[in-house]
């Protein structure tokens, strides 16, 4: 940093304890660009558009919408830190950590994480919040509901003393009107008398100035040193730095482990398998976008689970690219796998779990309303737009977060654990909206289904996806591992006691019928499922070969019993594609047009003494059998039926979301490009006269940022200025005006002129001049 | 991954591999909460379902237990819904409970105000409740005991019976164990059910079912009402009570179509008391003849729904029911839960049989193939002809021969459902035939002459299906069925379980035509024995020679 900047605008140029910054924009000015940026990390919005220079930025930060932002990410402590600063008005960290009902270091903590995020800085007078702030907190969480302490507050011993002389009326009123927001009308009350004239509650608490009026109305107001002397010294009665801890039972970490990867198995299991369906069956899009309620219910029905779990499920599958649509045979859109399936299909079961999950993590939307009705009354299906929501992602994050602080093998509590992790997360982030107790309950919910908690604790693997270690290591051993094996049975079942090696678990599919899934498959063997095998072209003794092969124990007899049965009655009555066929009675000439060393290329068959069939077309047939002298017919080839597969149809797979890492990358990136661009924006500002004192009237215009940037600034300051303003009329006037603050395009200030509150639109404002002196 | 012996999958199978080394300790773990479904060789299906995770409840078993329990032994992880479905199901039972009130009566309570909410919102139970006496608790009219229970398993929140029985008239009934010694499984049986007050004993056919009856009556020792489902198992009852405990003859009445006494032991059939005379059952007045203290229900799976009616006013006694299987082909399992009581013993056959305590069987398919002609018939034949068609082929006869002769000197059984087949087959192999025009007495004579082995072979229709107890029986061959039915295979089956002397295995013979809808019904049959752990052998007719005896 050089000299230069560091002096601009610095009123005494040494260490901020003894003294502190004219504005914002000069506080950041001394910033290190480290801290810049840091600021710039934290409020993301602030680097879209990039700020021309520091001042605009610091302007920037004072926007409403920006603040509010900023304040969504803060803690309780952290808000009640920053509300006992607007109570307390320009101050010192010592009086913040007295007034503050919070352990002194945490305190400081909170102040530091208040400046670097700008909402607090070092003005001369002392330490202050960021002008807007209080408006943006409005009477959320954290606020105390004091009212801002007095310019020059008497000492607190007074204050305490004037309480205690108050008769018990009257200091029920007084904690009445505390507790409610500090202001109150006193119609018909005398303001100006002494404590012994005083006859009634409210002309008591006015003679000992416990009220003080607002302006020359009815209004009073009790002053923030009231309220904190009501409350003992401190801005709430309340501990604020006491974190709600979450109800917890102990179920073992191997339990938890377990519950989870069994979960977790599951949930990977049933996408694989409704996916690979809905390859060869997809349903179609619906007109909205969404995936229609019967094919839920007949997903729900193949995955044997309830219409939530499927939604969810197949929320999930479309987040993580697994799920996409195009058009099928008569061009009606339709869900089918993307061409990504295939590949995560190859993955181990641990790997294809961490997709899943990441996308489960990431997605900003909210399954668990699909059967709901929106607010017209429609019914909400799964994959329609309206799901999304921004702050479920978050919530997400806050409630696994919390969990995996927890010791491991300790889970949510019976009953009381939901709620107290509800208080939990709204500790860490009170401005969140009141939707938030079903959020957290459905994340804890969908984190169950998918794995990510188990019995409601967070497993080892869940832990290690959070601090960015490698889940799928510590998940992959607690998944089945497949096996090559089955054992089969006389009752005509067969028990994979695991998951099967996917090339052996197709074929043992082919031959018998799926009966019961999950760690294990049962399949049972039936005359139609062996059947089926013979169809794709198996003959009986391949069948014998592979049940022989795959079976452990040895092969029950009914079951070699049925599979000879099935052989026996198979093809009984055959059906065989030809070209052509041949007829002759002369069975010799047959045998001898079959041997001809020239027919080979004909592909005949002797179907009966007297017919041989043709694959060749008849004409092509006619020619050749011409060539030979002679005539033939078949079955085909192998004597077979050739089953026609469907095609497994798949969709392209959605292009790539930014990866985490590389979001994160591209926004320090980002932090870094605008760190420079401020810096150097502030370097050509100033090389020229600053905005504020050089602009006179007639002057260059200034423009609209640079209006703001100058008129935020007196704000902070509290100078007065002198704006070129142009009346509706055209002419510009110098008006002398106190700003009091920028909001929705319009400057409030007190106006010297008309001695009122008035209100300026900044686009005709030309000019801004600090009044000297 | 742990090496556990249980496989739990996502339909709430568990497969339990039974050549693992911890098996036997996950069995016994999981048997108060799963039901067996099959137990071939290798690997063992149990399942999950609310009326067994009840049963789970009724024993004493929570939800935390069950669920840590799969995660022990499981192989693999389990699947979280599974587990969720657990803790919801086993949590529905208890909230509601039946209670003696000492003003109101009968009445039910909950600990949980919305169940009871919604409960009496249901038009199920309607009608049923009386008035509200505070907020959990609600007045039942005690006549609707049973029907409450029934509709409130029905809505899936069962209640838990605690209004307690009467104890009925007093009557000193004691074993008799000078020659004999009840089972271990026997006694603990009779033990669990005295225990639980009410419910269901599981034990194959011929692993005693009586005597579990007879120790249950040693612990009430009341006068005992016993339900059965024909006239000679009634004889039997009798023979076997005179027999094993201090009863005598003059103490047991039999109450039947031929003979109606009331006695301190009362052995009534399903028969009479179901018959209907103008639209009303003359004798039901049984049923409140005596002060009954414990009820004794044979064959729970056969019980006809008109008993199902009568048993729900009986909710104030004890009720016992035996059975070899608690699969109902009318799928009214849920009723017998609720009005006859939880399961409270079971027992797979296998474990029985290694025990030495049933004979082990030689279960064999013997195919026939139809001629040419018959063939033809029965392709044009309407279909509710084909399968008597198809059972009752003449080719049949040969292989019922060849098979008697195989066996020759073996007291053998043919068994068929057909009255013209077993009259020609009894003409051919020049044997007794017992049917449903056979007089008791007849019956009984013949039954008597093969026990004591007077007549080596003898021909019977379904009217021997159940609890005739032929213990010298080593071969049966089942000529022709009802249709498939799983738990008749098991019946005809349970005629050969009883030990035989030197440990011999019984042989079980199914003849059934190649190709028709007689073969389709068989698979059916069969998959019920091969889930037992009875593996079939199927051989042609042609191959018979071929077969070891």
């Amino acid at each position: 940093m050089s000299a230069d900047l560091s002096s601009v605008g610095r009123v005494v140029s040494t260490s901020r304890d003894d003294a502190g910054f004219r504005s914002l924009a000069d506080q950041l000015r001394a910033w290190s660009d480290d801290r810049l940026a840091r600021l710039l990390a934290a409020r993301l919005d602030l680097t879209t558009p990039a700020p021309h220079d520091v001042g605009h930025l610091a302007s920037r930060a004072a926007v409403r919408a920006s603040i509010s932002r900023a304040l969504d990410t803060l803690t309780l402590l952290e808000l009640s830190v920053l509300d006992a600063l607007v109570v307390a008005g320009q101050t010192t960290a010592e009086d913040v950590r007295t007034i503050v009902h919070a352990e002194p270091a945490a305190v400081d903590a909170a102040l530091d994480r208040l400046e670097d995020l700008a909402l607090a800085w070092h003005a001369v007078a002392g330490l202050r919040p960021l002008t807007g702030v209080a408006d943006a907190m409005g009477t959320g969480p954290g606020v105390s509901g004091l009212q801002p302490r007095s310019p020059e507050p008497p000492p607190a011993d007074l204050v305490e003393q004037r309480v205690a002389e108050l008769s018990p009326r009257a200091r029920a009123m007084l904690e009445h009107v505390v507790s409610e927001g500090g202001e109150a009308t006193t119609a018909g009350s005398r303001h100006t008398l002494l404590p012994e004239e005083a006859s009634t509650p409210a002309e008591e608490l006015l003679a000992r100035r416990l009220l003080v009026p607002r302006g020359s109305g009815s209004r009073v107001h009790a002053p923030g040193e009231v309220g904190l002397a009501l409350r003992g010294g401190r801005t709430t009665y309340d501990a604020v730095d006491a974190v709600p801890e979450v109800a917890t039972a102990e179920r073992g970490a191997r339990l938890v482990d377990s519950a989870a990867s069994g979960a977790a198995f599951e949930a990977v299991r049933h996408v694989e398998l409704l996916l690979e369906l809905w390859g060869t069956d997809p349903p179609g899009v619906l007109r909205s976008g969404g995936l229609g309620v019967r094919d839920l219910k007949a997903a729900a029905t193949l995955l044997q689970v309830d219409e939530p779990v499927a939604a969810l499920l197949v929320e999930v599958a479309s987040a993580a690219g697994l799920l996409g649509s195009r058009a099928d045979a008569e061009g009606d859109p339709v869900w089918v796998p993307t061409d990504a399936f295939d590949a995560w299909t190859d993955a181990p079961p641990a790997e294809r779990w961490l997709r899943l999950v990441r996308a489960w993590l990431d997605m900003p939307r909210l399954p668990a309303l699909v059967g709901s009705r929106d607010q017209s009354g429609k019914g909400l299906n799964p994959l329609v737009p309206e799901l999304g929501s921004p702050w479920i992602v978050e919530t997400r994050h806050d409630v696994l977060e919390a969990l995996s602080r927890l010791p491991a093998g300790e889970v949510l509590a019976a009953g009381t654990g939901l709620p107290s992790l509800v208080d939990h997360v709204a500790w860490h982030r009170p401005r969140r909206p009141a939707s938030r107790a079903d959020h957290v309950a459905w994340t804890v919910r969908e984190a169950g289904l998918l794995g990510v908690l188990g019995l409601d604790g967070a497993p080892a693997a869940t832990r290690a996806l959070l601090a960015g270690d490698d889940a799928v290591a510590v998940l992959a051993p607690l998944l089945p591992e497949p096996v090559d094996h089955v054992l089969v049975q006389a009752d005509l079942t067969a028990v994979a006691p695991g998951p099967l090696e996917a090339g052996l678990a197709r074929r043992l599919a082919l031959v018998a019928d799926v009966e019961s899934r999950g760690g294990a498959t049962t399949y049972r063997f039936s005359s139609s499922s062996v059947r089926r095998a013979l169809d794709v072209g198996w003959s009986g003794a391949e069948v014998h070969a592979f049940l022989a092969s795959v079976s452990r124990t040895p092969v029950p007899q009914p079951l070699t019993y049925l599979v000879d049965d099935a052989v026996r009655t198979y093809g009984t009555v055959r059906i065989g594609a030809a070209e052509a066929f041949l007829r002759a009675d002369d069975e010799t000439a047959l045998s001898e047009l079959l041997h001809h060393p020239r027919a080979g290329s004909l592909g005949l068959r002797r179907i009966a003494p007297t017919v041989l069939v043709s694959t060749v077309p008849v004409d092509v047939l006619l020619d050749r059998l011409r060539e030979l002298g002679s005539a033939p017919v078949l079955e085909a080839a192998d004597g077979t039926v050739q089953v026609v597969r469907p095609d497994a149809l798949r969709a392209r797979t959605p292009r790539e979301r930014r990866p985490l890492g590389a979001a994160a990358a591209s926004d320090t990136a980002r932090v870094a490009q605008v760190v420079t661009a401020v810096r150097a924006g502030d370097r050509a500002a100033t090389s020229r006269p600053s905005a504020a004192s050089a602009s006179s009237s007639g002057g260059p215009a200034l423009t609209p940022s640079g209006a703001l940037t100058a008129l935020r600034e007196a704000v902070e300051t509290g100078t007065t200025v002198v704006i070129g303003y142009v009346d509706a009329h055209g002419t510009v006037a110098d008006r002398m005006v106190d700003p009091l603050g920028v909001a929705d395009g319009s400057l409030r200030a007190h106006d010297h002129r008309s001695d009122d509150e008035r209100s300026f639109a900044v686009h005709r404002i030309r000019s801004v001049r600090v009044v000297e002196g | 991954m742990t090496d556990g012996p249980l496989i739990v999958q996502s339909d709430k199978t568990l497969l339990l591999e039974i050549d693992h080394d911890a098996a036997d300790d996950c069995r016994k773990a999981i048997a108060p909460f799963a039901e067996l479904e099959r137990s071939p060789e290798h690997v063992h299906t149990y399942r999950l379902t609310p009326l067994g995770l009840w049963n789970a409840r009724a024993a004493g078993h929570d939800a935390e237990q069950v669920v840590d329990t799969l995660l022990t032994f499981s192989r693999y992880p389990v699947p979280h819904a599974l587990l969720v479905d657990v803790a919801e199901t086993m949590a529905r039972y208890g909230r509601l409970r039946l209670d003696k009130h000492p003003t109101h009566g009968l009445v039910l309570t909950t600990n949980d105000r919305p169940v009871l909410e919604e409960v009496l919102r249901a038009k199920k139970v309607q009608g049923m409740l009386g008035d509200r006496i505070d907020a959990d608790t609600v007045a039942v009219h005690p006549s609707e005991r049973g029907n409450l229970k029934q509709a409130l398993l029905k809505i899936g929140w069962p209640a838990e019976d605690y209004a307690g029985y009467v104890d009925g008239e007093a009557h000193a009934i004691a074993l008799d164990e000078t020659e004999w010694q009840l089972r271990s499984y026997q006694r603990e049986a009779a033990e669990s059910f005295w225990h639980g007050g009410s419910g269901v004993v599981v034990l194959p056919c011929g692993a005693g079912k009586t005597l579990v009856g007879a120790a249950a009556m040693a612990h009430a020792q009341a006068t005992t009402l016993i339900l059965v489902t024909n006239t000679v198992s009634a004889r039997q009852w009798k023979d076997e009570l005179v027999r094993r405990t201090s009863l005598t003859e003059d103490e047991i009445g039999e109450y039947s179509g031929a003979v109606k006494e009331v006695r301190p032991v009362t052995i009534a059939t399903y028969q009479v008391l179901t018959t209907r005379r103008k639209g009303a059952y003359p004798h039901l007045d049984l049923l409140n003849a005596r002060d009954w203290g414990l009820i004794v229900y044979d064959e729970v799976h056969l019980l006809p729904a008109p008993i199902f009616r009568m048993t729900a006013d009986l909710q104030a006694r004890r009720r016992i029911g035996l059975t070899a299987t608690l699969v109902r082909e009318d799928g009214r399992e849920g009723d017998v839960f609720s009005l006859i009581g939880p399961k409270r013993y079971d027992a797979p056959w296998k474990d029985i049989e290694s025990q030495g305590y049933i004979a082990p069987a030689d279960c064999v398919e013997v195919r026939v193939t139809l001629p040419d002609s018959d063939r033809l018939v029965y392709a044009t034949a309407e279909p509710e002809e084909r399968y008597r068609l198809a059972a009752c082929t003449p080719q049949k006869v040969k292989v019922v021969r060849d098979l008697v002769d195989r066996h020759a000197g073996q007291p053998t059984l043919v068994i068929g459902q057909y009255i013209e087949q077993l009259d020609e087959l009894a003409a051919k192999l020049d044997a007794p035939v017992i049917k449903g025009d056979t007089s008791v007495k007849e019956r009984q004579r013949l039954f008597d002459a093969f026990r004591s082995g007077e007549i080596g072979l003898l021909v019977v229709s379904k009217v021997a299906n159940f609890s005739i107890d032929l213990p010298s029986a080593e071969v049966a061959i089942q000529v022709s069925g009802s249709f498939g039915s799983r738990q008749e295979e098991a019946q005809r089956l349970g005629r050969l379980l009883r030990p035989k002397s030197e440990g011999k295995s019984a042989h079980f013979y199914t003849v059934v035509s190649r190709d028709t809808v007689d073969a389709d019904f068989a698979q059916n049959r069969q998959r019920f024995l091969a889930e037992q752990g009875y593996a079939y052998r199927i051989v042609d007719a042609e191959e018979l020679g071929g077969l070891s005896a």
